[in-house]
């Protein structure tokens, strides 16, 4: 079986952009083939995770990026699985390669959530929801996510301080990235004192909207030695991915199961351990999910997900010394729903090539990335990434 | 019969998925309208989910039968939506709640209370309402008829 490695990725800064959708893209391409021959020449697929054409009233986002990047009769295709569509994009890019039916695939990722505003977003992101039940109550993605938080605080004791030092973590992070839509340090004052959109989650609990694209060439091992040097390339060794009920009533509100059983899919194809990763790009949309995933996925015992804000070094016994977001995660790098699984591995390249400048995290030689479509758990895509 | 009501399980026939079914959405919003919440039931597990369909979320069988559910249930998990969506923009803030039934079966439902007013635990009991002309505007054609779920503290 053909080895997947990605040798290459490109995206642009996220935030409110000027630019629309496909042009994201170009830069994201422009970067990620700067130092490659035109995709005509070696690009086999391509795949589009975009969550909503509601934003720009445009769907076909395969063959319009297609034909942006002069891949004209290119198999080309848009993956819907709403936040999870860019990792969705990037498993099948995996996967192509691995079945030994294309040497190069573009996973491909964008969105432009703020083309209708808060309440456009708003909108497009309830079509996620189950349209019998809850979307006809009234429920917004905050008040869903809000659900979690309030019974994750109830059965494990954690308060609402414990998810803000998640915002504070991540929007430090984000400092050291230059793409990331915020680019200030908080503290948890400023988290708790803001106004609340669903309670227990307040406005700095929640991701932003945003606007972004990026671009990850995935490529088999054969074909990217004749592209780029070895030590560019990083291993694809572990997929993972699962649905699980639309409606969140039906799920187990304080394990993220979905998560749980794509991350020890991708861990067991790596042939690999949780406590093996060295960094983590998890789906924090909210600063509840980070403790979520960090339980779900094996680094953290039940009920202690919270330390997740603190340093390895200080954190409780089982727990292991992942270093998590270092991106700055969904709630500071921002959240381009359909490119943010694409974010994800884009962050996990720069660390693992050591291209993560300030924000370098040492000896970094395996990541995880968790990205989640619906809400939570709805859909997960995993992949579990590694030095070459 | 055409409605399935009778409660025994095996698998659905496609000639059964009529309008009237309560495997379909417009044949249980017909009952939820005459004051029925259905149900499914698996008979491999016993799993109960709302509303019924053909297939059992937790083990995979098809052998489901339909039950009307119990009025009573409990919050599992509370919120207050600050901002909710257009349709219901007038009634903000609206409690919105995870119920677990005494069947066993979960949904989220608005909850006709403030939310200072209930918490987890609070047990509570289901009524239902025609939408409102509001309502109404966001509704897609076929679910005007539709009514909504909305528990009330018991
Ligand atoms: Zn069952």
């Amino acid at each position: 079986m053909p080895e997947p490695v990605i040798l290459s990725v490109g995206a642009s800064p996220v935030g409110e952009s000027e630019l629309t959708g496909r042009d994201l893209f170009s830069v994201a391409l422009a970067e990620a083939f700067a130092d490659l021959p035109d995709p005509a020449e070696i690009v086999d697929a391509l795949y589009v995770g975009n969550q909503s054409e509601s934003y720009e009233h445009q769907i076909m986002y395969g063959t319009l990026l297609a034909e942006w990047a002069g891949l004209r009769h290119t198999p080309a295709e848009r993956v819907e699985g709403c936040a999870a569509a860019g990792a969705l994009a990037l498993r099948h890019a995996v996967r192509d390669v691995r079945s030994g039916e294309c040497d190069v695939v573009l996973a491909c990722g964008v969105e432009k959530m703020t083309a209708g505003g808060t309440a456009g977003a708003t909108d497009a992101l309830s079509a996620a929801f189950d349209r019998a039940l809850e979307q006809r109550s009234g429920i917004t993605a905050p008040s869903q996510y809000a659900l979690l938080a309030k019974r994750y605080c109830h059965e494990t004791g954690a308060s609402e301080e414990d998810l803000a030092r998640v915002a504070v973590k991540n929007h430090a992070n984000a400092t050291k990235n230059p793409r990331a839509q915020y680019q200030s340090e908080i503290d948890a004052e400023t988290v708790l004192d803001s106004s609340y959109v669903a309670r227990p989650l307040k406005l700095f609990d929640c991701a932003p909207v945003s606007d972004g694209a990026a671009v990850v060439v995935v490529a088999s091992a054969e074909a990217a030695e004749t592209l780029v040097d070895s030590e560019e390339t990083v291993r694809a060794s572990g997929v993972g991915a699962g649905s699980n009920n639309l409606a969140v009533a039906e799920r187990d509100l304080t394990f993220v199961e979905g998560a749980h059983r794509a991350a020890t899919q991708a861990y067991e194809e790596a042939g690999i351990e949780a406590s093996e990763i060295d960094i983590a790009e998890v789906h924090d949309a909210f600063t509840v999910c980070e403790p979520l995933l960090a339980e779900a996925v094996g680094f953290a015992p039940r009920g202690t997900g919270v330390q997740c804000a603190l340093d390895p070094g200080d954190r409780s016994d089982g727990w292991s010394d992942v270093q998590v977001s270092s991106s700055g995660g969904l709630k500071a790098r921002g959240h381009p729903i359909g490119a943010t699984g694409l974010y994800q591995a884009v962050e996990a390249y720069e660390q693992l090539t050591g291209r993560a400048g300030d924000r370098q995290v040492e000896d970094a030689e395996r990541a995880l990335l968790v990205n989640e479509g619906g809400v939570a758990d709805a859909v997960t895509v995993a992949h579990v990434l590694e030095v070459a | 019969m055409a409605g399935r009501g009778d409660g025994s399980p095996k698998r659905v026939r496609p000639e059964e998925l009529t309008a009237e079914s309560p495997l379909t959405l417009p044949g249980f919003f017909a009952a939820l309208s005459d004051g029925r919440l259905l149900g499914g039931r698996c008979d491999e597990c016993e799993q109960a989910f709302v509303p019924p369909r053909p297939a059992c979320y937790a083990c995979g069988s098809r052998e489901i039968a339909v039950e009307e559910q119990p009025r009573e249930g409990t919050i599992v998990a509370d919120t207050e939506v600050a901002r909710p969506a257009p349709a219901f923009a007038a009634d903000a803030p609206l409690t919105i709640a995870v119920i677990e039934l005494d069947s066993g079966a979960r949904l989220t439902g608005r909850v006709a209370a403030d939310y200072e007013a209930v918490e987890i635990g609070t047990p509570v009991e289901l009524t239902v309402r025609e939408l409102t002309d509001r309502e109404k505007e966001f509704a897609l054609d076929h679910e005007g008829e539709w009514p909504l779920h909305v528990f009330e503290p018991a």
